[in-house]
């Protein structure tokens, strides 16, 4: 079958202010499968926001191959980007509006991930009115709502608090098993990557340094040992990965404890 | 509440600095009011009244015709910015007599030519204002609305234009300050009526009650307009935004 995301030798690179060109993205070559759940994990700065914006298609200026199958694209960003002059209700409209959605189903739509986020009371709020969380949800919400085909996500879930970001989470697992959206999920925390991935990819310094895959049963349930196990592994093999940069000065260490304190090292540059 | 106590207070201080001079020289509110009202009795002010309005909502939309276009294309297009920013200067400091004057030598002494005058003058305030707020545009907001696949004109209706509107407003606002101001010069040099020919006139008699009587009369009408037009359409324009407290 064909890939829905089909990506090769990908270069993207940047101008910086003194003229000197930074490569950002470096030769990525990606492909997703069709309802695949697949999870980019990487430290801040290393191209994740970069290489959505290519898939989305809203950066057009870069060398390689980079083709989404047709279909709507729905991209969760870093950053809620809600409208401020219209209600929540209000900026729920405008996407299904834009998106040529029969109104005949708006309510339907709304209303479900409107209480799957937990946010069916504030319809009438404007954005300033409600948290920084609050408008992630109404985000993953407004991404949710037009039903997109593929659906890109860029560390949706890092301004949450943990006991809402599991149920959310959990959520998403279970949309994602009745629709079987392809979905492109970008974190920095291995935990969450490792519940709800297909497929890992362990990205830094613009380079996909490893590929994993998670060959946990679904459903998956978020305490499951398993889940625990395996984040470890990628923590480690991220730590690999980190590895080709200047590593930090080693201290020779009983062998036992080394692990734990790679463990430890990037667990702190991932922000877990 | 604090304005009417500020505007009482003003009131207040006027009548007790009026003592220090003669009544002709500088007459107190009572005083003022008395002779306003008998020009408001006596039919006398409707006429020039209207004319000046006319003048000054002519000049205000022509100046934001002028200067809204202009400011958009500054905002969005860096050759257009480079070429005009120092042409946008040059009419913000010619000074709005030389417009004047300009205008009526050229185009005659008619009210068309009051009316681009006065829009000259207003029109580079009000650009400047529209390039700043075009440049303060959210892109990151165009790019969500392009996800959506929000088409050109519902993006610029309703991703872009609500972001300008405020700065529009805005420049209505004080242009129509700067507005007024030009437009009793404008009458004074080359009008045969509105406020500013009655100021003129009335300073030549060298009658002080009539001219502060006038600038009353002026003062209030651009209150009013304020408070009666402005104020309601920002608060209905901009009911969204969350109240500043500094
Ligand atoms: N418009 C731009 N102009 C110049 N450099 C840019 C631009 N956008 C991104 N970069 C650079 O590209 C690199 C990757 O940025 P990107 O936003 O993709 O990182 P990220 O992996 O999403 O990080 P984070 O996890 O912090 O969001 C950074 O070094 C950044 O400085
Ligand atoms: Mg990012």
């Amino acid at each position: 079958m064909k890939p829905a995301i089909h990506v090769a030798s990908l270069r993207k690179t940047f101008k910086g202010r003194d003229g000197a060109t930074h490569t950002v993205l470096k030769n990525l070559d990606l492909e997703v499968g069709v309802g695949e759940f697949l999870c980019i994990l990487g430290p801040s700065g290393c191209g994740k926001s970069t290489l959505l914006n290519v898939l989305a298609g809203l950066d057009k200026v870069y060398e390689g191959r980079a083709s989404v199958s047709s279909g709507r694209i729905g991209y969760l960003f870093q950053e809620p980007r809600l409208l401020p002059w219209l209600t929540a209700e209000g900026n729920l409209d405008f996407a299904l509006a834009s998106c040529r959605v029969p109104t005949e189903r708006w309510d339907q739509l709304k209303s479900r991930y409107l209480a799957m986020t937990g946010l069916s009371d504030y319809r009438t709020y404007y954005p300033h009115q409600i948290s920084g969380g609050m408008a992630q949800r109404l985000a993953l919400v407004r991404a949710l709502c037009v039903e997109p085909g593929i659906l890109l996500m860029d560390e949706p879930f890092s301004g949450l608090d943990e006991i809402t970001a599991r149920r959310i989470r959990t959520d998403l697992l279970t949309i994602w098993e009745e629709t079987r959206k392809t979905i492109v999920f970008v974190t920095h925390n291995a935990y969450e990557a490792c519940f709800l991935a297909d497929r890992i990819l362990v990205m830094s310094g613009g380079a996909f340094q490893q590929e994993m895959p998670v060959p946990i049963a679904r459903p998956r349930s978020y305490d499951d040992s398993a889940v625990f196990e395996l984040s470890r592994d990628v923590i480690k093999a991220f730590g690999d990965g980190m590895g080709r940069e200047p590593a930090p000065v080693a201290v020779p260490k009983p062998h036992s404890n080394l692990v734990d304190d790679l463990d430890r090292h990037t667990a702190a540059r991932m922000n877990l | 509440m604090l304005k009417v106590v500020s505007l009482v207070v003003a009131v207040i201080v006027w009548g007790l600095l009026s003592l220090t001079l003669p009544p002709e020289i500088f007459p107190g509110p009572l005083e003022t009011a008395k002779v306003l009202w008998g020009e408001i009795a006596g039919g006398r002010v409707e006429t020039d009244v209207a004319m000046t309005m006319l003048r000054v909502v002519g000049g205000l939309v022509l100046a934001l015709l002028l200067g809204v276009p202009i400011g958009v294309l500054m905002g969005l297009n860096r050759r257009a910015e480079a070429v005009l920013d120092v042409w946008v200067m040059i009419g913000l400091t010619v000074p709005s007599l030389c417009y004047a004057i300009m205008a009526f030598m050229w185009f005659g002494l008619n009210e068309g030519a009051a009316i681009i005058a006065i829009a000259v003058t207003a029109a580079p305030s009000i650009t400047i204002n529209i390039w700043e707020g075009v440049k303060n545009v959210d892109t990151k907001l165009v790019a969500m609305a392009r996800i959506f696949e929000a088409s050109r004109p519902v993006i610029v209706r309703r991703v872009l234009l609500p972001q300008i509107y405020p700065y529009v407003m805005a420049s209505a606002r004080f242009g129509l300050g700067i507005i007024w101001k030009i437009t009793v010069l404008v009458e004074l040099i080359g009008r045969p009526n509105g406020v500013g020919f009655k100021l003129f006139y009335w300073y030549q008699l060298a009658d002080m009650r009539q001219v502060l009587a006038w600038t009353l009369l002026f003062t209030i009408i651009m209150l009013l307009i304020e408070l009666v037009i402005l104020k309601p359409i920002e608060r209905r324009i901009f009911a969204w935004r969350p109240e500043v407290a500094v």
